[in-house]
């Protein structure tokens, strides 16, 4: 597995199921997804009706930057007033589906990026704010240009994890969004900071058309002023920016290019995971070639077995 | 990190891994522990040699050729390209794959393959960052401790999960049989019959403990039940006796008969008794065929009580095996081990299962009583409680016991952190203190 | 091989190889134990000089001898934190399998990232020139392992990225 999925794969699976045509069984699970992202699937009241609740760390911040109106927009009329403890809640039929199987599908894909669309509102606005920021500057040139346009949006924060936090900010010509990200352990900072450096790379030696990434351990200029930042002395933590240029951002693309850049916190840690699996697995190899090696030094104790006449073993004693 | 994450329960099988959330009443994901690698040995790997691709050619055997040879192998992600559960079935099914199973006898014997297992199940199906969750993972009992810390190593080292609790399957699926009705105290004392596809295992436990030098296993289990089906069916000449459709027999008509002789008259008397069996289309464009559904309905899950009507080699039915364990337990628990007889695993599910093997094992005790008696000369015993459990959670038992006890307030308190391993190494792992012992709850 | 790696394995080579001649050897300290004398260090007159093979200042062997067993112990070569992480993460691997090798000690000698421990009774079980070869190889192998394991976290690293850059594109 080389991309992490964007939709949550159990949720996938089950609506899957269900929607198939086998007998409705009723079910009560709470499922996690990435970044402290908790789910609810339950039949509340009859087998048929399915009730998914999602809670997300940072669902009041989301709101803030319009989530309300996209999740609206995804599941328009199966929304239902949320669970409680939970932030949204969507409910589905089993009875009353789509009928043809393209909705259907759909509706599957749909449901299972819940988390995706729920954390999607800030980026959403954000390549909003950028479009009309770029109509308003193109009446000027770059040194008329009054200091709102020049300076670009405001600083959208999305503390989606306890001690992270996504930031996204809107320029005329571009979009800025900044993970910071923490490593905890030694082995991870050193592994990561590898990683980060052939993404900053990546641009300069293979892909042209990629946006920009920047890494750095203190806060970058685009996060002046904005509250409650961890000053890193240690090295710990990491601002990792990526710079979106206005290709990335066009209409056609942008579903994708949101689904993609949320999972690249998951995705660096996973590879950052993965590879250290590996080297166990070259260590396990290369520690069995060393026992060979060690082996070797043994003498062959040779116990020959020798009969007698009448056919008794024994044991050269060597 | 979040103290409201749910643990991650994840019970891996030989055949069947079962993971998911602790709280929940039934796993996530099911799926094989198989897992279909690309690689060298691909052209044979299909048979399943179970040999993993890197191991076969240590490389001071090359005579010192160099790094430069190999190095390019290494470089390349084929480490990377490989599935698991299902999905390596079918992508084994294709060319360029081979499939293994990490997992032989219950114990891990590929630790590439494992991690690999695991880092898939942890990132792409249940979707965790394991930072931010405790683990609970199951071995089979008499797991060498060294097993155990090389699971803490992966766990720990390359995941960086941020708690572990390793709990022995036997002792978990007792935890899971505190949904029985049966059941009024949660003791941690009794016998659990383990049968799942390949093996069956009566392991003894007490108080949470359990009894190695007790442990009996008996070589016949779920797979065996449908070949025997398989074979009745082939001797009849079925238009259909794959092993498929002898499996789907087995789990949708098989079950336990009081009486063996009896339920041939039964059968005989009522022709109601004999079913037929629709074998959907396997392919397409082939009509479904039908067979017929006979005595294997109660004669293949009898052959753990008669097991000499399917095996020439193996010939102690399943209750003496109980009733000889439970006697070479220690005399102070054997009591308690009669009275909470708990079943688990898939092949333990067959209607009157339960009924079956208690009535059959309290025979033998209240035959041993009454010899007893007559030997002492007029002394009265005051009997023995045989009691064989059956729940609902019967076939993810360890699974359930594991979700059950992961949601308990104190659960975290019984795990090793990610700090104390750090702290005292991976042999921190060969002790655990007793989740749902005494004094907890 | 380098033009200064091959020497200084000779010398280590040679070095062992003298300074593995042990005999069985009682404790004097307490009655019928037999202990290896150099962790007991309880009596100097069963010391022998130690001495430090170096090839630059990030790589050296140190050779405890003493009557009954020997000492070896590795400071392998670590130009950056990268290295430095993988040789610890690859030492305690090894280490945590010390049972294994017989001759692999628990803990290294501070300043030192591995170390070995070779008694009298295991030059009598095993091949004396067949020891050298396995603490020899150990020391070519171990550097290639490293630098490979880096090259691997490179190129992983790149693939990584540009993997997840392409789909911008």
């Amino acid at each position: 597995m080389l991309l992490l999925d964007y939709q949550n794969v159990l949720i996938e699976s089950l609506l899957k199921d269900r929607f198939s045509g086998a007998t409705p069984t009723s079910i009560d699970q709470v499922v996690s997804d990435f970044d402290g992202v908790t789910f609810h699937i339950s039949t509340p009241e009859t087998k048929t009706k399915l009730l998914i609740s999602i809670s997300v760390r940072c669902f009041n911040e989301l709101v803030q930057y319009g989530a309300q109106q996209v999740l609206e927009r995804e599941y328009g009329p199966y929304i239902v007033s949320p669970e409680q403890g939970y932030d949204f809640s969507v409910a589905v039929d089993l009875e009353n589906l789509p009928a043809e199987e393209d909705a259907r599908n759909d509706l599957i894909r749909r449901i299972s990026l819940l988390k995706r669309n729920a954390m999607a509102a800030p980026f959403e606005q954000a390549f909003d704010e950028f479009a009309k920021l770029q109509e308003e500057a193109s009446k000027y040139t770059s040194e008329s240009a009054p200091q709102g346009v020049r300076e670009g949006g405001v600083v959208r924060a999305i503390h989606y994890r306890e001690e992270e936090a996504i930031y996204v900010k809107a320029n005329y010509d571009r979009v800025t969004v900044i993970f910071s990200t923490i490593f905890r352990e030694e082995t991870d900072r050193i592994f990561g900071k590898v990683f980060l450096q052939e993404f900053v790379d990546a641009r300069r030696r293979a892909i042209q058309n990629a946006p920009q990434v920047l890494f750095r351990n203190d806060p970058p200029l685009e996060l002046e002023g904005v509250p409650g930042l961890a000053q890193s002395g240690s090295g710990e933590i990491g601002y990792i920016t990526f710079v979106l240029f206005p290709r990335h951002i066009s209409m056609q693309r942008r579903e994708e290019v949101i689904s993609h850049i949320q999972t690249f916190r998951d995705y660096f840690h996973y590879h950052i995971k993965a590879s250290k699996a590996y080297i166990h697995s070259r260590m396990r190899r290369r520690t069995a070639d060393f026992l060979q090696v060690l082996r070797r030094a043994r003498p062959e104790n040779e116990e020959k077995e020798r009969k007698t006449a009448t056919g008794r073993t024994f044991r050269v004693q060597g | 990190m979040a103290p409201q994450t749910p643990a991650v329960v994840m019970d891996n099988g030989t055949g069947y891994s079962k993971l998911g959330f602790a709280g929940n009443d039934s796993p996530s994901f099911v799926f094989p522990t198989a897992i279909a690698t690309k690689g060298p040995a691909a052209g044979s790997g299909g048979s399943g040699s179970g040999r993993p691709a890197v191991a076969n050619k240590p490389s001071f055997l090359t005579g010192g050729a160099g790094p430069s040879g190999h190095l390019s192998a290494k470089r390349g992600t084929e480490d990377l390209d490989f599935f698991i559960g299902d999905e390596a079935l079918s992508a084994a099914a294709g060319p360029g794959y081979g499939i293994h199973y990490p997992i032989r006898h219950g114990q891990i014997e590929n630790w590439d393959h494992m991690e690999r297992f695991w880092s898939n199940s942890i990132f792409k199906y249940l979707r965790v960052e394991p930072e931010d969750h405790y683990f609970l993972l199951t071995e089979p009992p008499l797991n060498p401790p060294e097993n155990r810390e090389n699971t803490a190593e992966i766990m720990f080292e390359s995941f960086n999960c941020s708690g572990l609790y390793i709990a022995v399957q036997a002792v978990l699926a007792l935890a899971a049989s505190w949904t029985s009705t049966k059941v009024t105290d949660r003791s941690l004392t009794g016998t659990v019959i383990d049968s799942g596809e390949g093996v069956t295992h009566v392991i003894p436990v007490a108080e949470g403990y359990v009894i190695g030098s007790s442990i009996k296993s008996i070589p016949i289990a779920g797979r065996d039940i449908t070949y025997f089906v398989q074979q009745l069916l082939r001797d009849r000449g079925e238009p259909d006796s794959s092993l498929k459709t002898a499996e789907r027999i087995k789990e949708k008509e098989c079950y336990v008969c009081p009486d063996i002789v009896k339920e041939f008259a039964r059968f005989d008397a009522d022709r109601e008794q004999f079913r037929k069996f629709h074998v959907a289309d396997p392919v397409a464009g082939r009509k479904g065929v039908t067979v017929d559904v006979g005595y294997e309905r109660f004669l293949a899950p009898e052959i753990f009580f008669n097991p000499e009507i399917y095996s020439s080699d193996f010939l102690t039915p399943l209750p003496n095996i109980v009733d000889t364990v439970i006697q070479s337990s220690p005399i102070d628990v054997r009591r308690g081990l009669y009275k909470n007889i708990v079943l688990s695993g898939g092949s333990t599910l067959y209607k009157s299962f339960g009924r079956r093997l208690q009535r059959d094992i309290r025979h033998l005790v209240e035959e041993r009583i009454r010899a007893s008696e007559a030997r002492s000369g007029g002394a009265k015993s005051g009997g023995l409680e045989v009691q064989v459990v059956e729940h609902k959670r019967q076939r993810h038992g360890p699974w359930f016991g594991g979700s059950l006890l992961g949601q308990t307030p104190e659960f975290r308190s019984y795990c090793h952190t990610k700090a104390e391993y750090e702290e005292v190494g991976p042999s921190i792992v060969r002790r655990f203190a007793l989740l749902g012992g005494p004094g907890s709850t | 091989m380098s033009q200064s790696l091959r020497p200084y394995l000779q010398c280590v080579r040679s070095t062992l190889t003298a300074a593995l001649s042990l005999s069985n050897f009682a404790s004097q300290a307490s009655e019928r134990h037999n202990v290896p004398e150099i962790e007991a260090a309880s009596s100097p007159e069963l010391l022998l000089n130690p001495l430090t093979v170096s090839r630059n200042e990030n790589e050296k062997v140190l050779v405890e001898p003493s009557v009954n067993s020997v000492r070896v112990s590795i400071r392998i070569k670590q130009a950056d934190e990268i290295e430095n992480i993988l040789v610890h993460k690859f030492t305690r691997f090894l280490t945590q399998r010390a049972e294994a090798f017989f001759v692999l000690r628990r803990k290294p000698v501070k300043g030192y990232d591995i170390s070995f421990l070779i008694t009298n009774f295991h030059t009598e079980q095993m091949l004396k020139h067949k020891l050298v070869d396995f603490i020899i190889q150990f020391m070519e192998e171990v550097d290639k392992e490293i630098s490979e394991m880096k090259l691997f976290l490179n190129a992983r690293a790149r693939f990584v990225a540009e993997s997840f850059l392409t789909p911008f594109d």
